[in-house]
């Protein structure tokens, strides 16, 4: 699609806008936090990662630096990403502008499957490994099951499968309500814990764990963003324009679920970031795909950086939920965007 | 040669049988129309044959290939559809939407290329809406909209293309312009059209064969001055018609009991 020489301007100004917040996130996550190591310094030990110079840091201050920090920023980035460019993808595939990436079960899937870990049901799982790959298997058990009921997404329409996702969720979610009332108060905070998200425990194998699928789904849900676009006149149009729709439907629905998986069971259930960016990004560049997925991988992984920068310094040195942070700071954000919009318009 | 072969052909939606036994050919260049009392069957037939509806018995060559056996994007390079209300997305450019003509080309992951982009600018050219290319299309009225939709159509680069009811809700003059825009298409570029009207009398002025449907199955099949002159025509929709020659032109005039 070829679009309007005023778009094509409001789209580079805002791809430039939205790079240097990225660098700048890059920066607060590397740079902010409770120990006070020196900007310098820290560029400094980047630069010695890179074969230029010496690193100044001492031993403590590179753990913090790399260690804690850098995972952190990673995951941060990676989640950002993942979860806004699964909310758009899911938005334009389903037609549905309440749509976020946990739409077909997959929040519902990961919690289960975290509380099994969490409370260590099988009496054979130790927490830490354990949680995240049994949160991703509950995840992707949980978008099976709505894949099924929902007619294997081929025959059904979209919006059979949106009610197969409503309830395989409702039907987890009370399982893993059941579950909770058995559970010791430790166990309840753990889990409640993990459901609010954080990024408090990443590491650099939690990053290795996410890095592989993340990637790939968003090379993939990003490349059918001209497929989006053809969608968005409905599926039977669609076809008849000569778009494969049920492939691509399948395509997209399992690079955004796979991600999202990936990403909730290492980090939790982070909410907003999915439905809010997308929606911000649609309202300043407008409505097609192409543009509004590559620009919320940025800015989303911009988005969750911050947000994840004021919960580990508002009230250090514990934490805010990050879920909390990403709400309160999005909400505004969202409503200011869409008054400024509504007045131009 | 045919452009449009459908041999008994049977649609059903669960139970219900939407067309039923029909065998009907369109020769290469010409229009023809679908009439009928509604529920006889036109829309299922037209969307079947544009690939949406899926084939139970029987089959549809679009100019000798059978579309049964065809991928979207095969089918999509043979026939176009104007649907009865097509879906028009808000906040989407007319140049946008009219690009979408061109996905069976450019395939899913890959953007339009200036070859699509040239035959896009040519379609807006012809049909008059290069004002409006960066307009949102929810800001059109409903005669621009419905050329745009045409345009994408058009931008398809098919041989035959298929309308259903494509100048429901427009005033007479806007239906008229709709028409003989697309009679043009037909005379310069060698189109094939398969429409349906309810307009008996703009059925008849258009198009060059008219079949009447009714009940999902093919009732009369002639040249449009005979169609509209049978009797059978006004008893399949339950009332008086008179056909009156205007200037040389079939007029069919409603008649109260």
């Amino acid at each position: 699609m070829t679009p309007s020489p005023q778009t094509t301007r409001r789209v580079a100004i805002v791809s430039i806008v939205t790079f240097i917040c990225l660098l700048l996130a890059v920066f607060c996550g590397l740079v902010v936090g409770p120990t006070s190591i020196g900007t310098s310094r820290i560029f400094g030990s980047l630069f010695a990662h890179l074969g230029i110079g010496h690193s100044t840091l001492d031993t403590m201050q590179t753990t913090v630096v790399w260690q804690l920090r850098a995972p952190r920023l990673v995951l941060g980035l990676l989640a950002g990403a993942m979860l806004a460019v699964a909310g758009g993808t899911y938005q334009g595939v389903f037609r549905n502008p309440l749509a976020d990436p946990y739409l077909l079960g997959v929040a519902a899937g990961a919690g289960l499957g975290a509380t099994f870990a969490i409370m260590d049901v099988g009496h054979a799982i130790s927490t830490p490994t354990w949680t995240p790959l049994i949160a991703f298997v509950g995840a992707m058990l949980a978008v099976g099951c709505t894949w099924l009921i929902g007619g294997r997404g081929l025959s059904s329409n979209a919006s059979t499968l949106v009610l197969a996702g409503v309830a395989v969720a409702a039907l987890l979610t009370s399982a893993q309500t059941f579950l909770q009332q058995q559970a010791s108060a430790n166990s309840i905070a753990r889990v409640y814990i993990w459901l609010l998200g954080s990024l408090a425990s990443a590491s650099w194998s939690s990053v290795n764990l996410a890095l592989p699928y993340v990637l790939v789904c968003i090379t993939i849900c990003v490349l059918c963003g001209q497929a989006l676009d053809v969608m968005s006149v409905g599926e039977d149009e669609a076809r008849s324009l000569g778009l494969p729709v049920r492939r691509v439907r399948t395509l997209v629905i399992v690079a955004s679920s796979l991600g999202t998986a990936a990403i909730v069971s290492v980090v939790g259930l982070i909410g907003f970031v999915g439905i809010i960016v997308p929606h911000i990004v649609r309202l300043v560049v407008g409505t097609s795909y192409r543009r509004i997925l590559p620009i919320s991988v940025v800015v989303g992984a911009a988005f969750l950086v911050f947000a994840d920068t004021i919960a580990r310094t508002a009230v250090s040195p514990s934490e805010l939920p990050l879920g909390v942070i990403t709400a309160l700071v999005g909400a505004p954000v969202f409503v200011l965007v869409l008054s400024l919009r509504g007045t131009q318009q | 040669m045919s452009a449009i072969e459908i041999k008994n052909l049977t649609v059903r939606a669960g139970a219900k049988t939407l067309i039923n036994d029909v065998t009907l050919s369109v020769e290469a260049g010409t229009w023809l129309t679908i009439i009928g009392p509604n529920g006889a069957g036109k829309t299922s037939l037209v969307e079947t044959v544009a690939g949406i509806r899926k084939i139970d018995a029987g089959s549809i060559a679009i100019t000798g290939q059978n579309i049964g056996g065809l991928s979207e994007r095969e089918r999509a390079r043979l026939v176009a559809l104007v649907p009865q209300n097509p879906f028009v997305p808000s906040g989407m450019s007319v140049r946008d939407y009219v690009s979408l003509g061109r996905t069976a080309y450019h395939g899913m992951m890959r953007a339009p290329s200036a070859g699509d982009r040239a035959i896009v600018d040519s379609v807006i050219e012809r049909l008059s809406l290069h004002e409006f290319t960066n307009r949102n299309v929810a800001t059109l009225s409903g005669g621009e909209r419905q050329r745009m939709v045409l345009a994408r159509t058009l931008a398809q680069s098919t041989m035959v293309v298929v309308l259903d009811e494509p100048i429901t809700g427009l005033d007479l003059r806007h239906q008229m312009d709709l028409l003989e825009l697309l009679k043009k298409e037909v005379a310069d570029c060698g189109l094939t059209v398969l429409a349906t009207l309810h307009d008996l009398t703009l059925a008849g002025q258009f198009a060059d064969r008219l079949v009447l449907l009714d009940k999902s199955q093919v009732v009369l099949d002639g040249a449009a001055h005979d169609v509209i002159r049978d009797a059978e025509l006004a008893s399949r929709y339950g009332m008086q018609l008179r056909v009156v020659d205007v200037d040389g032109s079939d007029v069919v005039v409603p008649v109260r009991s």
